[in-house]
Formats: C-alpha cells, structure tokens, sequence
C-alpha cells in the first residue's frame, strides 16, 4: 500500500496506508500509552488510554481505532492530552483495590507503569471500595474482579487467539464484569493466554500463585519439552533446597516462533521437574531389589558389564534405546556412542513420524520444507488427519493466526470433526483410517475416491476441494504419522504448486532423535550405514549390518541373544507394549527421571536431568532448531550426556574420541576480553558463534554440536543467530538419502491437551486440571 | 632555654589530662553497667536488629511482598510467600511470609527495608549484640524477629479471644 507522510509531535513519519496512528508511532519510537489495545487482536476502543490530539479534529480522538491519513499532525505530549490520561488513570483507579503488595502482578502490572507514567499522585474519590471476593475459576485461572479494569484483551485473547470463546462480559457500563463460560467456573483449554495478557492482575494463574515476586527470579529463555512444536518459553526460576525452582513459564518478550502463546503444557507443565518421585539416587539391583548406591558404584558396574558382554558377545548382543525428548547432542552422542565404543547398529527410539521417508522423498530437493513460521504467513494450508488443537497447540495456534489476520484458506482433510474445521476454507471428513487413500486421491488417483466417500464428503466436494489445493501456490502441507512409508513419497510428489512439508510428531525432540540418526540402518543426518560414509572416516570402522528395532530387541532378548540393553530417557515397556519380563535375562541400565515401568526392571537406574536443568538444542516437528538452555543445577542428578560419557570411560574407551573437547583456540580465556561494557559478552558471544571457545570439559554438548555441524549437512545452520535466541531451520531436504522402514514401527503417542507421555503424569498441574475435568459440575451458582 | 619551654609546653599539656582526670566518667560503662542493656544507651531513632511487627489483632503485618529485599542493597533478605487459608491465619492479607530471613552477616543496618515496607511490618528494634562465632548463626530467621504476641492474647491470637476472656492465661511467644 501507498506510503503516507503524517506529523507527531513535529517529527515527520511516513508509514504504509491503513496503519494505526499508535502503530505509526511507535515506528518512530513514540509511545502513546495504551490499556485495550493489542496488536493481532481486534480494537475495542475500551479504555481511553490512548487520547492524542489530532489537528482539525474537534476532540482527542483514540490512536488505537484512528488509522493514518495524509497530513495528519498529531500532538500526544500536549497539555490536554496529558490532562486526559491523568483523568483516565484517576477513573481506571477510583475502585481499584491498593493491592500491589499481595498483588502477583505487582512489579510488571501496566496500571502501575501507567499510574507512576502518567498518574495523578492523590485521588479524588472519598468513597468505600466496591468490594468482592476473588474466585476460583479453574485449577489454573483465578479471578480478583476488582482488580479489572475492563480491557477485555482476556475476551479477545480467548474467542479470537484460542477460538475458545470460555470469557465474556456481563452487564453493562460500569457494572460490567468479566464472567467465565460456566457460571462459576470455566470449562476451557487451561492455556493461560487470558493470564499473560491480562495487564493487571485480575486474573493470575493458581501455578504461580504468591510464590515469588517477578524480580526475585532468573529469566531463562530455553525451549518447551512436551509437545513436538518448540514452543520457546521463558522460566522464572527461583533459587530453593534442592538447588533451583522453576516457579513460572510465559514467552512475554515475544521472542521466538510461538510470539506469546504458550499451551497448559508449555506454561504450567513444568512441575514434573519437582515431583517428589523424582529419582535423586542412582540404584542398583542387589538381591532382586533397586537399592541406593553410588554414581561411582554405578558407572563402574555398567562399564565393566557392558565391556564384557562386548567382548564376550560381540556388539550385537547389546541394545541401546534412544529419546525423543533428550537434545540433539545427547542424541548424537547416543548414535556414536553405540556404534563407536559398544560396536552395535541395534539403536532405535520411539517413532512417531516416518522422517526417514521424508528425507527420502526430498533428497536433493532443498526448499521443501516448512517452518513454525510459514505456517504463519503461508497464503494456504492442507491439513492431513492429525487434531493440532490438541496434539500441536502451536501449530493450531499458528494456523487460527494466519486465517484470522491474513485471511489464508485452511483445507482439512481429516477423520474426526476435528475443531480446526471452524477456521477451514475446505473440509472433508473421511472415513476413519482413510488418510492413505485420500493422500492417493490427492496425488491423483481417482480410483482411491471410493475409500474417502463418506458423510458429507461426496466426490464432487473431494473432486472440488482437490481442484482448489491444485490451484494453491505455496500450499503448506502437514499431515500425521498416519501417512508412512511410500504415502509420505506419494504426497510430496503429488503436484502442488511451490508445496512445502511437514511431518508431525509428537516429543519435543522426536525430530532431533530422528536427525541424529537413532535407527538400526541410519546414521545422522540420515545416512546409511556404508562403509565410507563422513561418519565411518570421522569415528572409524563401524558395524556396517543393520541393527535391531525396539520389538526385535525384545525378541532377542527373550531368545537369550540380547544380552545387554541401554536405555536413555525412553519408556519402551510402556510405548511399545513390551513384555518387562523379556529381559529379565539381560542387564539392563536405565537413565531416566522416575521409576517407569522400564526402569522397575532395570539392573542399575540413573536418575536423569531433565531438558530445563542442562543445555543444548531441540529441533522441532517442522525442523526449527533451537537453543535448550539450562534453568538451574538441581541436586542428585546428571545430564544424560554426562552419564553417557561417564559409562564409555568406565569401559575403558578413550572419551576425547568421544567428545572433541580441548580443542578450539587457547589463546583467549579472558584475558583479551575488551574493557568497555558488554564488549566481554559480544567477544565470548562472537567466539561461541565461530566455534572458538575452548571446549573445556568432555561433559560440554557444544563440542558435540561442533561435529553435528560439521558432518550433518542438513545442520548448517548460522550458529549466532541460533545462540541469539533464534529458530534456525533445519532442511530435511538436505540431509542424507533415508530409507523406508516398517510402517508398524510408528506409534503414535495419542497425548493430548492435558497429557504428556510419563511427564504428564508427574505433572500436578497437568493431573489437577485432569481430575477437575471428570468432577461432577459443582452445583449451579451465578458468578456474583 | 628551649629546655624551659618545653617544659612549660608538658606541663600545660598535663595539666589537661590531670584536670580530665578529676571530672566525672562520661564514657558508657559497657557491659558492666546496670539494667538489661548492661549500661548501653542509644537514641530511639538507632537502628538495631530487625523486628517484624503484628497488627492489633496480633497477626503478622507483613504480607511477604518482598519489596524490603528489593530495596535492600546488600541482598540479604530472602523471604518465602504461602497462602494464608481460612484455617490457619498467619498475616491479615491473603498472603503471608512463610519464610524470612536477614542475613546479619551482610546487613549494614541502612533502614531500606524499613522505608519500602508498605506495611509498617519491618523496623528497627534496639538488639545490637549480634557478635557470635559462628557465621551461619547470624542467618536470623523470622521466628528470631518476630515481635511478641500482644499479651492480652492467646497463642492463636485471632481464634482464642473467647479462651483468653474466659481466664486461661495468654502464652508469651517465642522471639524479640
Ligand atoms: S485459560 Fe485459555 S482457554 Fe481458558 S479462559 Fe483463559 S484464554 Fe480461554
Ligand atoms: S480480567 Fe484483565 S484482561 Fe480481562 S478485562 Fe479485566 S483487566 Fe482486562
Ligand atoms: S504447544 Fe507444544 S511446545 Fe508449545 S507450549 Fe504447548 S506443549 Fe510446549
Ligand atoms: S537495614 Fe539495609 S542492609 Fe539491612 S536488611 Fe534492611 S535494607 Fe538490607
Ligand atoms: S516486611 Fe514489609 S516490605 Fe518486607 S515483605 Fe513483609 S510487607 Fe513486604
Ligand atoms: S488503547 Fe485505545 S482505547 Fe484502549
């Protein structure tokens, strides 16, 4: 749009037509203080905070509703203007409650900036305070109704952000109230977006409730570990007897790919990490129990069994189980860990999307997959089964975002009425477990038509719907883990115009455990297990026959030829439906944060740290790689990177070739680091970027990403812009040729909005908003 | 004569020691003097040891807003919030300090804390004699500062009004 030249407070500013006078100048650097105003929610014009005086208009007019014309002089510094937000601040004030200090807004509340900015210091009004008590509306929502001012951004933020519609105003004027979807209560999705965008504290969240105060905490920018999405996610942590608290999680600054969203998993979900069944103690078996022991004990005992069923045994007689939900780094050293030093290709994970099968579908062909944020500003969208608004929050989040601001058209292809139908230009329901043949019919086989007939769904609308995704250019597809194998080939390769894809998993790493090559027959980077692969020339000569799965791990196991299994952060009993008793016979050495039910029948248990207590990086469903950054060190446990190099040393390997550490420039360890303030921090941040920083110590992962990137192509990514904080992405496209596995391998985690694999049910948060669920309604009650 | 002059300059020198001498003891007679303070005075505007004060109902004022250790500039208050519950009443807000220490092994006694308190909840008491030889001693916890209940009170001061009235002795708390 055409630019157009206005005046603020006698600086001129040009800005595109149909901007928002309170948009145009904060461009400028001008700050027009506002309450109800939020950018990417619609206007509502409610608090009056805003008033600017515009030439040739009789009164002050709000910036937030006014969009830009030609030649408009705009005062917002004036006398008058300054007068009226004094008044509005007064009136906001009149019946609020002087509650900062118990206040859990109190320190980062607008109503304070705005008292301290722009307030009068006394107030005119004699009269008593309207007075009520504060309400519980959910496990996680609290509700103070004096404290409201009435911006209604909670309103917004729910119906138009979440598409939950859960709040809404009663009466009128001032009367007015925010009132929650269920009388007294709310029956919503529990994401606490109304929370975070509420400026005061009228609604504040039961996880944080009274524990701390904003500046008493550590901020740490680290990325969401539950779903398979990377929400970035801000903690506040807090120091405590264990060694840290994380008290809170939002994404206020709007850093990152999720801008400020956030779901119930990524905001409250991270209390898993304080549950008191965390293992704190390593143990081992004796006498048929898991007793206390040692981290000596226990890394020489594996070491020494490991070494010698190797010996013994060979390499194939030892089986070694992977993560979705450790980091890249771990991953990687896992892969090289088996191959190198036990001299076993029998490494796997829990697969929840055929990645292999993409990367074989788009070798070669860079460009072809996309990002968290061209879910954003793509102009179309085709969803394949799968039900984001439960299993991929974000990817919701982002799809709802694009239709609502930038009018894209969403086509749902999908088995359930899933609630993203709402938002969808085209929608077919097909018929349970036909997503194989629509994906066929998509490609352009009209035979596979009739599988999909179906309900609503007749062959001119799938005739129809097909026609107008053939007509989409730039179309972002992201289907399920329904479609596998040669399906993912036949999708990619269906003719859609400038198409990019994404498979969706479910763990937070599944994609990093897939990239970093935990599978029998890959390596990392997706590369097979050829004798002189960039891997076999780096690490040395590597078992070149492709190893065991999960399940033929547990058949060989009962046959007596597994002797050995290696598990880390992984719960194969439970995912894949193992008989526990199948290896009763091995040794088996378990690494995780409680005592699943593979860790009950585990020779020696490891207590695990989590992804908010160590470092490194995730990559997401989509392939965004982002920085995982430490939130504390906690007491009684180690990083599954540290244990694994601790247990390599007690076999006797040499771990330098494990971990390249020591090496980088030696020249610098501080001493050059400029005087002027900040220059130490840009040095040491410019030396992290180019891989310079002397790698100290064998336990760092950053001398593990140094090779990642070095050998994994698809990983050449900019390292400052990752350490700044950025998403960085990674293409599939580019990575090594694949290969096609057994379809059955795949098993979907079925997790939802509450739930999260084994950390969910650790969750207190995650297992109170559960149990609040199920309870009977409470008995009918006006809200006031 | 020179030898004469600096004489005379001893003797005129003494004779201000001699005559202090003769005068009455100004200097305080710590810690032998009498009375509990051992012969120490002080202005009431010192600033001694912390005292964490109760409102007239006897609860806690303070609220745990944790302003005292935002203002502080040696960073030696740690305070722990908690939720007051109808059943146990600690503070008369919703919430109170479930947890509060001053750390004397920072403190430099500046009145900070004092001047942020919303609540009048943190002052200044008179205690001085703080010396000790072990540092982690000097961690005072809230139990240390907290003044006593009001006599006229109970031990649960809020609930046991009717007890108190009724003739069963009101219990001295713990701390001062
Ligand atoms: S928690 Fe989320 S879904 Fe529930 S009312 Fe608030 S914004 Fe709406
Ligand atoms: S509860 Fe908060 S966000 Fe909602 S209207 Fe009131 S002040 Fe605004
Ligand atoms: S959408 Fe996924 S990544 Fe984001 S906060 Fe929720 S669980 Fe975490
Ligand atoms: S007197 Fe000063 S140094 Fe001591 S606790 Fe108070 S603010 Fe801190
Ligand atoms: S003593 Fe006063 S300033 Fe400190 S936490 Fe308590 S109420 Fe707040
Ligand atoms: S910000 Fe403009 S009226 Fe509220």
């Amino acid at each position: 749009m055409a630019d157009l030249t206005l005046t603020v407070d006698g600086k001129k500013l040009t800005a595109p037509a149909g901007t928002l006078l309170i948009e145009a100048c904060k461009s400028v650097g001008i700050e027009v203080p506002s309450f109800c105003y939020y950018p990417n929610l619609s206007l509502q014009g409610a608090c009056r905070m805003c008033l600017v005086k515009i030439e040739k208009m009789p009164k002050l007019q709000t910036a937030c509703t006014t969009v830009i014309s030609e030649g408009m002089v705009v005062a917002t510094d004036s006398d008058e203007v300054r007068q009226a937000r004094k008044s509005m601040v007064e009136l906001l004030l009149g019946n609020h409650p002087l509650d900062c200090p118990v206040c859990d807004a109190g320190g980062e509340c607008e109503l304070q900036d705005m008292a301290f900015s722009y307030g009068a210091a006394e107030s005119k009004f004699m009269e008593a305070k309207n007075h009520k008590d504060e309400q519980q509306w959910s496990p996680v929502v609290y509700f103070d109704r004096p404290r409201c001012i009435l911006c209604y951004r909670c309103v917004r933020v729910c119906g138009e952000g979440m598409d939950v519609w859960a709040l809404g105003v009663q009466n009128r004027g001032v009367s007015s109230v925010i009132a929650p979807n269920k009388q007294d209560h709310l029956e919503c999705e529990e994401c606490g977006m109304c929370i975070d965008i509420c400026p005061v504290g009228a609604l504040t969240s039961g996880a944080y409730r009274y524990k701390t105060r904003p500046w008493e905490m550590n901020h740490i920018g680290t990325t969401c570990t539950h779903c398979a999405d990377g929400c970035k996610t801000t903690l506040g942590v807090r120091r405590s007897d264990t060694g840290m608290e994380i008290v809170r999680g939002d994404n206020r600054d709007k850093s990152g790919i999720n801008n400020d969203f956030l779901c119930i998993k990524g905001r409250y979900a991270f209390d898993f990490a304080h549950s008191t069944e965390r293992l704190t103690q390593p143990l081992i078996r004796k006498d048929g129990k898991l007793s206390p022991a040692t981290w000596e004990e226990a890394f020489a005992l594996a070491g020494k069994n490991f070494a010698e069923i190797r010996t013994a045994h060979g390499g194939e007689a030892i089986g070694v189980v992977g993560s979705s939900r450790t980091t890249n780094e771990e991953n990687y050293l896992l892969s090289k860990f088996a191959r190198m030093v036990l001299g076993t290709n029998n490494v796997d994970h829990h697969r929840t999307a055929d990645f292999p099968a993409l990367a074989a579908a788009l070798r070669g062909k860079s460009g072809q997959t996309a990002s968290m944020r061209d879910v954003l500003s793509a102009p179309a969208i085709l969803l394949i089964g799968n039900n984001p608004t439960e299993q991929h929050p974000l990817l919701a989040w982002q799809i709802r975002s694009n239709v609502r601001l930038r009018r894209a058209k969403l086509y749902v292809v999908n088995s359930q009425p899933i609630k993203l139908r709402r938002q969808a230009a085209g929608f077919a329901q097909i018929p349970a477990g036909a997503e194989a043949h629509a994906v066929a019919f998509l490609a352009g086989d009209d035979a596979a038509l009739d599988h999909l007939v179906h309900q609503s769904a007749t062959r001119e609308s799938l005739l129809a719907l097909r026609d107008k995704l053939r007509a989409e250019t730039g179309l972002v597809v992201a289907f399920s883990s329904e479609i596998r194998g040669a399906d993912v080939a036949r999708l990619v390769h269906s003719k859609f115009a400038g198409a990019k894809f994404i498979a969706l998993a479910d763990y937070a790493n599944s994609r990093g455990a897939a990239d970093m090559g935990l599978y029998p027959d890959l390596l990392p980077g997706y590369e097979p297990l050829t004798t002189d692969s960039r891997f076999a020339q780096e690490w040395g000569t590597l078992p070149t026959v492709p190893g065991l799965t999960v399940p033929a791990m547990a058949a060989a196991a009962k046959a007596g030829t597994l002797k050995a299994l290696y598990v880390v952060g992984a719960n194969p009993v439970a995912r894949f439906g193992l008989d526990p008793f199948a290896f009763s016979g091995s040794f088996v050495v378990v690494q995780d944060m409680f005592l699943t039910e593979t860790a009950l029948m585990a020779d020696i248990v490891l207590p695990a740290a989590n992804a908010y207590e160590k470092s490194g990086t995730f990559t997401n469903t989509c392939g965004d790689l982002q920085l995982v950054k430490k939130a504390g060190e906690v007491a009684g446990v180690k990083s599954d990177f540290e244990m694994i190099v601790r247990i390599a040393d007690a076999m006797g390997f040499e771990v330098r070739k494990l971990v390249p550490f020591g090496g980088g420039t030696h020249a610098d360890m501080g001493q050059s680091r400029g005087a002027q303030s900040g220059e130490a921090d840009r040095h040491s941040v410019w030396l992290e970027a180019h891989g310079l920083e002397p790698r100290m110590s064998p336990f760092d992962p950053v001398a593990i990403f140094d090779e990642i990137q070095r050998l994994v192509p698809s990983y050449h990514v900019s390292r400052l812009d990752l350490l700044a904080g950025n998403d960085q992405h990674t293409d599939i496209g580019e990575a090594g040729p694949g290969a096609a596995h057994d379809p059955n391998l795949i098993i979907p985690a079925n997790d939802d909005l509450f739930s999260s694999g084994t950390l969910g049910r650790y969750s207190h948060t995650l297992n109170s908003v559960m149990e609040n669920k199920n309870a009977p309604a409470p008995s009918e009650v006006g809200a006031d | 004569m020179s030898v004469i002059k600096n004489i005379g300059a001893i003797a005129k020198g003494m004779s201000i020691t001699f005559g202090e001498m003769l005068q009455p003891t100004t200097v305080e007679n710590y810690p032998d003097g009498p009375g509990p303070l051992k012969g120490a005075q002080f202005q009431e505007r010192f600033r001694g040891t912390h005292v964490l004060q109760r409102d007239e109902n006897g609860l806690e004022k303070c609220v745990a807003c944790f302003l005292c250790a935002a203002a502080c500039p040696s960073n030696c208050i740690y305070i722990e919030a908690a939720e007051n519950t109808a059943e146990q009443r600690i503070s008369g807000a919703e919430r109170y300090a479930k947890v509060y220490n001053i750390d004397y092994n920072r403190c430099i006694f500046c009145g900070y804390c004092v001047e942020a308190c919303p609540t009048d909840a943190i002052t200044h008491g008179h205690g001085f004699e703080s010396a000790t030889f072990n540092a982690s001693a000097l961690v005072y916890r809230k139990e240390q500062m907290l003044s006593p209940t009001p006599a006229h009170m109970g031990s649960n001061s809020v609930f046991n009004h009717a007890d108190v009235e009724a003739g069963a002795p009101a219990l001295p708390q713990a701390g001062s």
